[in-house]
């Protein structure tokens, strides 16, 4: 890896926030955070990331959703990977996957990163969709 | 004949055979009655009910057959004989007719006579116990027709549906709310219903004739009617089996749970609320836990020590929601032990105002507390009018600015105690107002990102105003400040 490839990590829980920065960056990347849809819209305009990874259920309601749809209806959001990070599965009751690609476009994200966040399936999945894209 | 004398009416114009006959029968046991005309006859002989009538045929005033219609026509059981001497063809018809039971031709012998009266009184018996039956067949039929209509009433009123099937398919009883779950506007009497049955339950009438157990089983099903838990009902198929016989029939009863499913839907929203807000903190202290013990990963002993106390926040915070949580359910399932006795608003208040102190120092609020001059209380446990109103001014302290103002009236209005909590904090939009007292609802922007809470606290303080028959009131506007009203009911 020549240059680093930088991350925007969404999520308004600062404490998780804080670790999967500490995890993405101890294997390699570039880490910058935002704490609400808005903000991680606004830092993604400015900083043009590799990829973007969202917390789904934030403050304000749907924001995660509405956040990803956003970054994907933009030229440079189409080009990278946008993973959406999530609590919220089977065992709390919203069910929710993407398992399938009508789910993966209707929620617009390429993947689904559950929390807590295993760091090696994380990169596996990113480099994958690097890949992919070659 | 036992101690009952059977009664025997003689109607005849010749004396001699009057006392000659009833002192003949009296010695057989009889209680004899004499008419000596047909009018003394008709008068007796329906005045008194008699086992026997022995009637002339030929008497001076009135005809034999005419006191014979009379009698019989009062007291159809009497036993009557014609006694005569022109027996003719003609009169003995008409005597049948009439009801007469025998013939004694007339000169007739004591014997004759005897045999006659005891085969007449064996007679009236036969005929009295049949009457017996009839009369007793007659109300058991009365009875069973009652029953039914009863019955149809009955099954007509329930609001459940009720649908009974044949084993040819066809709607043999049903109720007017069958028709309902059934989405029918109408039955035919005896109408082959089957291809008009919805498959699952069509379904369950062919599991039950099809079986040949002869068990008693019944099976139970649940259908979404309408989507959306509009109209969800729950359908119960029993065999109806002749006694000792195959299944007859089934019988098909129609619930409407929706309002059960609705609850069942807002528990399950409820756990899984609760489950999300419980994994928040869970996964942040884990998220540290593992971080410290990542060898890939160096901590400062600066972030060491940092990721410590913010563990320690999220915990506790964590333990506060459980406590909360728990007294919700304690309140729900009102095991909540109270205390009942007086207590004045204003000792509540300022003494929470006390506790809260050093927060209101810390941001600089001025607290301003108008109170009437008069004591102001309430019947209520001492606990929870402090937990409430703890909560309510803890979150005018959070959600207030520095320097903020926090305004505090009480006062009584007609029959209401009002508390009237103002802060100038950050508001809320007119579309949180209703979510407010809902569970795990926290007004969240920008400005709130640092404050700590349950989402529980406006829920308690709602349920805690619920259960003293008061009413709280939120007045806000964005970006200015909330108003909180509670109303208790005054103390008499």
């Amino acid at each position: 890896m020549n240059t680093r490839k930088k991350i925007l990590l969404v999520d308004d829980d600062l404490d998780l926030l804080e670790q999967n920065k500490l995890l993405i960056e101890s294997k390699g990347y570039e880490v910058i955070t935002a704490t609400s849809g808005k903000e991680g819209f606004e830092v993604f305009k400015k900083t043009k990331p590799d990829a973007c990874v969202v917390d789904l259920i934030m403050e304000e309601h749907d924001s995660g959703f509405v956040l990803c749809y956003r970054i994907k209806n933009d030229e440079h959001g189409k080009k990278i990977p946008v993973f959406i990070l999530t609590s919220a599965t089977y065992d709390t009751g919203f069910k929710f996957g993407a398992s399938t690609s009508e789910e993966r476009e209707w929620i617009k994200a390429d993947a689904l990163i559950h929390k807590p966040v295993i760091i090696e399936e994380f990169v596996e999945k990113l480099e994958a969709f690097y890949e992919l894209k070659k | 004949m036992n101690n009952y004398k059977p009664k025997v009416l003689i109607v005849d114009d010749e004396k001699g055979l009057r006392i000659g006959a009833q002192r003949l029968l009296e010695m057989e046991g009889y209680e004899v009655t004499t008419a000596e005309n047909g009018t003394e006859g008709i008068k007796f002989g329906t005045e008194n009910e008699f086992d026997i009538a022995v009637i002339d045929l030929k008497m001076p005033d009135i005809d034999g057959l005419e006191v014979l219609k009379k009698i019989r026509k009062k007291f159809p059981y009497t036993v009557c004989f014609i006694a005569t001497a022109y027996a003719s063809y003609e009169t003995a018809v008409e005597a049948t007719r009439l009801g007469a039971h025998s013939y004694i031709p007339k000169p007739f012998s004591p014997e004759e006579l005897i045999a006659n009266i005891k085969e007449g009184y064996q007679r009236r018996l036969v005929n009295l116990e049949a009457d017996k039956w009839r009369r007793e067949r007659e109300e058991r039929l009365l009875e069973v027709a009652f029953e039914k209509t009863r019955l149809n009433t009955i099954i007509n009123s329930i609001t459940d549906g009720v649908l009974v099937i044949n084993k040819e398919g066809l709607a043999v009883l049903y109720n007017p709310a069958a028709l309902r779950f059934l989405e029918l506007s109408g039955i035919a009497v005896e109408e082959y219903i089957l291809d008009k049955l919805r498959p699952e339950i069509l379904e369950l009438y062919n599991k039950l004739l099809n079986d040949t157990s002869n068990e008693n089983k019944s099976y139970t099903i649940q259908i979404e009617l309408k989507p959306n838990r509009e109209f969800f009902i729950e359908v119960t198929a029993s065999a109806v089996r002749h006694p000792g016989d195959n299944v007859a029939g089934v019988v098909i009863v129609f619930k409407d749970i929706t309002e059960l499913k609705k609850i069942e839907f807002v528990k399950s929203q409820f756990v899984s609320m609760v489950s999300h807000e419980l994994k928040a903190p869970i996964a942040a202290v884990y998220g540290f836990l593992k971080l410290f013990n990542d060898d890939s990963i160096t901590l400062t002993s600066e972030q060491k020590k940092e990721y410590e106390i913010r563990s320690m926040v999220r915990l506790d915070g964590l333990l506060k929601m459980v406590n909360d949580l728990l007294d919700i359910s304690r309140m729900e399932l009102k095991t909540v032990h109270r205390e009942i006795k007086k207590v004045c608003l204003h000792e509540v208040i300022s003494s929470i105002l006390e506790l809260f102190q050093l927060d209101i120092n810390k941001k600089g609020i001025q607290v301003i507390f108008e109170k009437d001059a008069s004591e102001l209380c309430i019947k209520a446990d001492n606990d929870e009018i402090s937990r409430l109103f703890t909560n309510l001014i803890s979150n005018a302290i959070k959600y207030n600015r520095d320097q903020g103002i926090i305004n505090i009236s009480l006062y009584q209005s007609d029959n209401y105690i009002i508390t009237e909590i103002k802060d100038s904090g950050i508001g809320l939009k007119p579309e949180d107002k209703q979510r407010l007292f809902g569970e795990f609802f926290r007004a969240k922007n920008e400005k709130t990102k640092n404050i700590s809470g349950t989402g529980l606290g406006l829920s308690i303080v709602k349920r805690i105003v619920d259960s003293y028959s008061g009413k709280i009131e939120v007045e806000s506007e964005f970006g200015e400040g909330t108003t909180f009203k509670v109303f208790f009911p005054a103390m008499n």
